[in-house]
């Protein structure tokens, strides 16, 4: 009978043997929590004890915006297998939750209701669009959930549209405008500005049109070029007259576009070419060749190891991004910085979790208060170099590189530290 | 002795129960009925998420519907509606960030005023053409206003859109009070009702009937005397009109305006709607944009957040294109009577 193994002997001892007493529940009941208490963290990691921290990402991963997404990424799990490799955050291990919002706002905010309802996310990590970044902001704030974006530049997202509960790692346009500008005013007075006509690159003009007066120069026109614009030269032949340099605001394949037909027109020769770095971003430099040869750019980080550059650091965070980038992409692009603030935003959003010893979403309030005002050192966490996250606007202030481009590859000419980047604070947090 | 000819629901309506069929009009009304009460108990009973999906499909549902007045009542395959979408959403946006505090009637009024203006525009330059024509010149002046909205950032805040507070539920001196989902649903709701029941009796009064005889041999129309082109912009203006009033409510929903939404594409799903749903039915529309909202939700639950779901959706569509040209909402039409 299926009931008879309850007379065996073995089950009388474990199951009718004593009695179930208020005293036997509290001591052993005690004695378990004593034991989970001696356990070390890494331990209750290790077996599976510990319940993991859910990091949500949003990222573009079909749509336009796809190959940035894709790159994104791997920063994310770089950063992500670190962690875990070295005991989780507060001894729980952490779970990425990825979703794709498909380029599109809409789809987006869907996708993260189901990652805030339906995942139980504690804290997002993301965010590649700057107007899907911008979508999904009141969202954030609504939910009371940390928002560390890790690659949307545009500006307003730290200044007019900012909120408590989101964060920025990396840089802006107003920073790097203040790092460049007085680079840029040594190499020519005069300045032509040549954008992608829509936000970010509107913003980021405004930033340069301003540093440039301020440093001494001058910008006597500029040219908006619709995004996505495939033949740009009805754009470009336009561009003539009395000035130094020509400025470029661009970024993906409308990089790879300005690089090509500026080049094509004989605008590169005949004028200065410098601009935005992202113009120039590694897996861009591999579609033009030399044809960029000559352009002086900013950017936070770029894929070389001169000068301050040649660090432990960086070379690690090269050597394993390149390899996981090798695995996803045949083209084998090297990191780029993509790569690196999705790696640096989990990485920082991990010390501001440990300093607030945060459990859940419940303790945001405690997070924030962590992450305001955060000073990372350079590290195999931070490998880009130190960081300040401004208590004021949650924007952070970093290193620029200012590098030229020669025979495809790029050459560091200066390093502006943080200090010299900064922007006052133009951020008013609505009222909790 | 008179005869008067036979009213057949009056006389359906009066026999006595048990003896015949419910009147058709007793049958679609307590259906009515049915699915308000369903969908007023959904958000006590489905998690957060769900609450919003719903939500988020009456709203899209109310877009579709409206242009079902266009292609199902009219015969005008309109492209434009993305237009009229997403000026109601910047117009209740202008709203919400112009008063303080922000005020949801007025974000509705100016909701409305943007989607009005922008219909009586696309109205006056496109009636006087048919089929194709005016498919492409209502495309047209839709991709005009997102190229407007796109560059335009000063005002509209570019690719960026714009962000905003969600303003009160607020009946003046009677009601204040933050909205919740569950308010949010209801609100949306009873706006997606009201709309539904206006349309309703539009398309069944004699104004609708000649939309629909234009719709039939629009030449006929004419000779027989109707002023084809003023009934056609008015169609045009009410269609618009809606589909602003679901834009308002997807800003109040999600508290931001974007450009995407004025895009092209926005006006296409439209159309998908319609036909999945079935035309010239008006509740079609609505099923039509759940059930595309529904399938893309559980494909991407179903075979991860990466899965291609638009190919087994074209599939799908056309499936449905060969197998039921009536769309769901006339199959099942079919399938009850039969």
């Amino acid at each position: 009978m299926s009931e008879q193994w309850k007379h065996e002997k073995w089950a009388q001892d474990i199951w009718y043997r004593g009695k179930v007493t208020r005293r036997s529940i509290v001591g052993w009941g005690g004695g378990a929590i004593g034991a989970m208490m001696l356990v070390p963290a890494p331990w209750r990691a290790a077996f599976g004890a510990a319940k993991p921290y859910k990091i949500g990402s949003e990222q573009p991963l079909s749509g336009a915006g796809a190959a940035g997404g894709k790159t994104s990424i791997i920063g994310l799990q770089m950063a992500a297998d670190r962690i875990n490799a070295s005991g989780g955050i507060n001894g729980r291990p952490i779970e990425l939750v990825i979703v794709d919002d498909e380029t599109s706002p809409a789809v987006a905010r869907q996708k993260v209701t189901k990652m805030v309802q339906d995942d139980a996310i504690d804290v997002h990590v993301g965010g590649f669009l700057s107007n899907i970044c911008l979508a999904c902001m009141p969202f954030w704030q609504d939910a009371k959930i940390v928002n560390m974006i890790t690659v949307c530049l545009d500006t307003t997202l730290t200044t007019s549209a900012c909120n408590r509960y989101t964060f920025r790692l990396h840089d802006y346009a107003p920073a790097q405008a203040v790092a460049f500008a007085p680079t840029l005013t040594k190499m020519g007075k005069k300045w032509h500005i040549v954008f992608a006509d829509y936000s970010w690159g509107q913003s980021t003009r405004d930033a340069y049109v301003a540093e440039i007066k301020k440093n001494g120069g001058e910008v006597v026109g500029t040219t908006g070029i619709p995004l996505g614009t495939a033949d740009m030269t009805p754009f470009l032949s336009k561009i003539s007259g009395d000035f130094d340099g020509l400025f470029g605001i661009f970024f993906g394949k409308d990089g790879v576009t300005i690089a090509n037909q500026a080049y094509d027109l004989g605008l590169t020769k005949k004028y200065i070419w410098a601009g935005d770095g992202s113009i120039s971003e590694s897996s861009n430099l591999v579609a033009v060749g030399n044809k960029l040869d000559g352009f002086t750019a900013i950017n936070r980080y770029i894929p070389v190891f001169d000068g301050v550059l040649d660090t432990p650091y960086l070379h690690r965070f090269f050597e394993e991004g390149k390899a996981r980038l090798a695995k996803v992409d045949p083209s084998h692009p090297l990191p780029d910085k993509y790569v690196q603030s999705n790696y640096e935003a989990l990485n920082a959003t991990k010390v501001g979790m440990e300093k607030a010893k945060f459990d859940s979403r419940d303790d945001s309030a405690k997070l924030i208060e962590a992450l305001e005002g955060l000073e990372v050192k350079e590290s195999d966490d931070f490998p880009q170099g130190d960081k300040t996250l401004r208590k004021d606007d949650h924007q952070a202030f970093l290193r620029e590189f200012i590098f030229t481009i020669g025979n495809g590859t790029y050459h560091l000419q200066q390093v502006v530290d943080k200090d010299k980047t900064f922007v006052p604070p133009a951020c008013k947090f609505q009222a909790a | 002795m008179t005869t008067a000819p036979l009213d057949k629901t009056n006389a359906l309506e009066t026999m006595p129960m048990g003896k015949s069929k419910l009147s058709h009009t007793a049958v679609f009304w307590i259906a009515f009925s049915v699915v308000i009460a369903v969908l007023i108990a959904a958000p006590l009973v489905l998690p957060e998420f769900w609450r919003r999906f719903l939500t988020e499909v009456l709203i899209w549902g109310l877009l579709a519907m409206s242009s079902d007045l266009l292609i199902g009542y009219t015969g005008m395959i309109s492209f434009g509606h993305s237009a009229f979408f997403g000026l109601g959403m910047y117009g209740a946006a202008g709203a919400l960030l112009v008063a303080s505090p922000p005020n949801l009637w007025l974000a509705v009024l100016f909701g409305l005023a943007g989607a009005a203006g922008a219909a009586l525009f696309v109205a006056f330059f496109s009636i006087r053409l048919r089929d194709i024509y005016f498919a492409i010149t209502t495309l047209i002046f839709s991709q005009i206003f997102y190229v407007i909205i796109f560059t335009w950032t000063a005002v509209t805040g570019g690719e960026n859109g714009l962000i905003f507070t969600r303003p009160h539920l607020s009946i003046p001196f009677l009601y204040d009070a933050r909205f919740t989902t569950t308010t949010m649903h209801w609100f949306v709701l009873a706006a997606v009702t009201a709309s539904y029941l206006i349309l309703r009796r539009v398309t069944q009064s004699p104004f609708g009937m000649v939309l629909q005889s234009i719709r039939e041999n629009e030449a006929r129309t004419r000779a027989i005397g109707y002023a084809v082109e003023r009934y056609k912009m008015v169609a045009v203006m009410l269609s618009g009109l809606f589909a602003g009033l679901a834009g308002v409510l997807y800003a109040i929903q999600n508290q931001f305006a974007a450009p995407d939404f004025v895009y092209f594409l926005t006006s296409g799903d439209t159309v998908i709607y319609n036909v999945m749903g079935g035309i010239g039915t008006l509740v079609g529309p609505i099923v039509g944009a759940g059930f595309f909202q529904l399938a893309r939700e559980l494909l991407s639950r179903l075979f991860g957040d990466q899965f291609p779901y638009l190919i087994p959706l074209g599939i799908v569509f056309i499936v449905m294109i060969i197998f039921l040209p009536q769309g769901l909402l006339g199959f099942a039409r079919r399938w009850l009577n039969r």
